[in-house]
């Protein structure tokens, strides 16, 4: 065979693999992504519970809503000052603006309900 | 022989091997297919070494591999651990590279070890073309497993620049001996049928030198731009002072390669005996000689690559006076001179360019073009110079930020307000026992010393004023922190010309950072808000600040709307500050419980007041102040109209740096 043509096979060769190689990887990041894209969005089956700390900023018992600034609460919310609604009128009994806490939001979000504070001394 | 000289060897030798390999596949294509006998020998000979080069490549990058491992992992003996290379091969940028380079090389081994028919031109073209693109492969993505591809955030642009160096330096540097071997085997008598050929491919090949010479040229100044990027680094890293050899060193090559292409290039075509053998010979021996100097010029490329980039080095000022423009506000007298000094200069500099398009009597000309640029610079510079110490460019080691400011201000409390007074005025008890008066570190004045003048007097001391030395007694953490605290004084007095309200399109006075948590909730920083937010910065007094509170409160949603973080920093710093405040007002933005005793003590020197108010912009920079000494606290329209402002502006201004300068 001519040396040109062996070239051009070789190269054709190359461009080939690289680009399959490339495409390849490129598609499976891009799939990698996708499904931790989706793994993150997914909303949590059913009902999940966490025990997060925060500062109660403030309480309106006519609304049934306690303000709080929490820290992060994993897979739902980032740091932030949030209204949340109290499964009872008796678990911001006591409360004051001001008091640092241990609370427990409860539900599906975003349906949640604060079902228990305890102050931290 | 220590391992890191053995790392230097084998990265010398690869780098000039692939740089052989492209310079030798760049000759054969520029001289072209030839049939005379003593052509086809060199080319042969060529093609023969060729094959050792790529060989001598491949065994020279795999010591560079074993020295990767050992550097790597910090111990010898990994330089021939299977698992450790295999981690270096597979899980570094570098080692990927190191495979697909290697690849490389060893289809060019195949393909110049094959044996193939190229009489035919297509062939030949192909052959030849082939193997100077394997070869150009393999040497430009040196670039990609270096300084280059670390560069941050996208390292595409230094990547090419530096691939493009390394291929000019093979043209260049790598065709230079394959050249002399053709020059020297035409120049003799038995050499003759080749000669026209000789003279027609150092022709060519003195074209493409000067042409990858200019592109070295350019990509050298966009590699020095990235990996180097200031004269302080410049002339004070390990990596700037190596640069300066490889450009010391690179002058005679330009000087030969100068004398080859105007004087022994032309006289090759002369009459043979008498000039065009003699130059052709001449040639191949300066050929010869430039490039063996070129080699150690790659020497140095080596070991820079090797050194960390001046960039990321502190640099130590080797002169003891620096050139300032600052110089000039303290010694007005002296500004005229400058400027006669400084056009006699330019005039000098653009009858030195005229001198090089002008081709007539270019001698003379170029000669008194320079001296009148050196006399504008010996007139014009000397007024600029400034005392400077070998710390004077060194970056501070802590960031500018509120924390420091008040652990400066504590320790300048304590070790300094006796002379300097406790204002920074100069006015301590102490004070009038000195030999010279203290400055008012709050002047404009203290701004023009750079942060590495403040830490060297702060350390070493200033025997002639009696200024005692810091070094022995305090850290250079506490140094550095009162380096902030003054920078924090001299800010002070700039912040006195703020205006009432945002000057539009003009931040410059950077707002320190500041690190706060508001009760367990997980700590944040003033530069978390950077490009998202603008802050409005309160520092307040209760009882007095709580109806400018109340009315912030009020307005939360609409400042929230506008983009604005309201950030509330009781003056008193007490623990318990959202319940001091209680339920009514209803405030919902943070109240800082933790870092407030921080944020008072660097803020409150910007404004001594009980209640003071900053509007920070995305950023970082303090766009407005009220403290009531001052200017009155903002009425809320006015105040959403500097927001407003703020909100329109583009953001053209850089980031505020987090060092101090």
């Amino acid at each position: 065979m001519r040396l040109w043509k062996v070239v051009l096979l070789v190269n054709l060769a190359l461009a080939l693999g690289i680009g399959g190689g490339y495409l390849w990887w490129g598609r499976r990041t891009e799939r990698l992504e996708r499904e931790l894209a989706q793994a993150r969005a997914a909303p949590a089956v059913g009902q999940r519970e966490w025990r997060v700390r925060g500062v109660v900023r403030a309480i309106l018992p006519d609304i049934n809503l306690m303000v709080l600034s929490h820290e992060e609460i994993p897979g739902y919310m980032a740091p932030m000052t949030m209204g949340f609604r109290a499964a009872s009128p008796k678990i911001y009994d006591g409360l004051q603006v001001g008091d640092a806490v241990r609370f427990t939001v409860r539900g599906t979000p975003p349906d949640v309900l604060v079902t228990a504070v305890d102050r931290i001394p | 022989m220590s391992l890191e000289t053995l790392g230097f060897l084998a990265r010398w030798a690869h780098l000039a091997l692939a740089v052989a390999v492209v310079g030798a596949c760049a000759v054969l294509l520029v001289g072209g297919r030839s049939d005379r006998p003593t052509a086809r020998a060199w080319e042969d000979h060529v093609l023969r070494w060729l094959r050792r080069l790529v060989l001598l490549a491949l065994a020279s990058g795999a010591l560079l591999l074993a020295y990767q491992a050992a550097y790597l992992s910090g111990r010898a003996a990994a330089a021939f651990e299977g698992r450790t290379l295999a981690l270096v091969l597979f899980e570094t940028q570098a080692g990927h590279v190191w495979l697909v380079r290697h690849g490389v090389l060893l289809l060019l081994f195949a393909l110049v070890s094959l044996r193939a028919d190229v009489d035919r031109p297509l062939d030949w073209v192909a052959g030849r073309g082939q193997a100077l693109v394997l070869g150009a492969g393999a040497l430009g993505l040196v670039a990609a497993g270096g300084h280059a591809a670390a560069v941050k955030p996208d390292p595409w642009p230094a990547v090419t620049i530096d691939a493009v160096h390394l291929l000019a330096t093979g043209i260049w540097v790598g065709g230079l001996l394959p050249l002399a071997l053709l020059l020297r085997a035409a120049s003799r008598e038995e050499g003759a049928d080749a000669r026209p050929y000789a003279v027609l491919a150092a022709r060519r090949f003195s074209r493409l030198a000067l042409a990858a010479v200019v592109a070295l040229v350019v990509s050298g100044t966009g590699n020095v731009v990235t990996q180097i990027g200031s004269v302080a680094a410049l002339v004070g890293t390990p990596y700037g002072r190596l640069l300066l050899a490889k450009l010391g060193l690179l002058l005679p090559i330009l000087a030969l390669a100068a004398v080859n292409r105007r004087r022994l290039v032309p006289a090759l075509s002369g009459e043979a005996a008498t000039v065009g053998r003699p130059a052709m010979r001449r040639l191949a021996r300066f050929v010869t000689a430039e490039a063996m100097l070129a080699l150690l010029v790659v020497a140095i490329g080596a070991a820079l690559g090797m050194t960390p980039p001046a960039r990321h080095q502190q640099p130590d000022w080797p002169f003891a006076f620096r050139l300032s423009l600052g110089a000039l506000q303290s010694a007005p007298e002296l500004r005229l001179r400058a400027l006669i000094g400084s056009q006699v200069a330019v005039v000098g500099m653009a009858a030195a360019l005229a001198a090089l398009v002008i081709r007539s009597r270019r001698g003379p000309w170029l000669a008194s073009a320079a001296v009148l640029a050196g006399l504008g610079l010996g007139l014009g510079l000397p007024p600029l110079a400034i005392d400077a110490y070998p710390t004077t460019y060194v970056r501070p080691r802590v960031p500018y930020q509120a924390a420091s400011i008040a652990q400066g201000a504590r320790l300048y409390r304590e070790h300094c307000a006796a002379c300097h007074g406790r204002s920074g005025a100069g006015d301590g008890d102490r004070a009038a026992t000195l030999p010279r008066r203290p400055p008012d570190l709050r002047s404009p004045h203290t701004a023009q010393h750079t942060a590495g003048d403040l830490f060297w007097w702060i350390t070493g001391g200033i025997p002639r004023a009696a200024m005692p030395a810091f070094g022995d007694r305090l850290g250079a953490e506490a140094r550095w922190d009162l380096v902030n605290f003054v920078r924090a004084l001299g800010a002070d007095t700039a912040a006195r010309t703020l205006g009432p309200g945002v000057e539009p399109g003009r931040p410059w006075l950077v707002a320190p950072d500041f690190t706060f948590a508001v009760g367990p909730t997980p700590a944040r920083a003033l530069k978390d808000y950077r490009g998202r937010r603008i802050v409005l910065l309160v520092l307040y007094t209760l009882p007095d600040s709580r109806p400018r509170l109340a009315q912030l409160a009020a307005n939360y949603n609409v400042l929230a709307l506008l983009g604005v973080e309201v950030v509330a920093v009781p003056g008193d710093a007490a623990p318990d500050a959202i319940r001091r405040l209680g339920a009514d007002p209803l405030i919902l933005f943070p109240i800082v419980t933790e870092g407030a005793r921080e944020i008072a003590a660097a803020y409150g020197l910007f404004a001594r007041a009980p209640h003071a108010e900053f509007l920070i912009d995305r950023q970082g920079y303090v766009r407005a102040r009220w403290a009531p000494e001052t200017a009155p606290v903002r009425e809320l329209n006015l105040l959403l109209a500097d927001i407003q402002e703020l909100n329109q502006e583009k953001a053209a201004t850089p980031a505020a740096d987090e060092h101090v300068h």
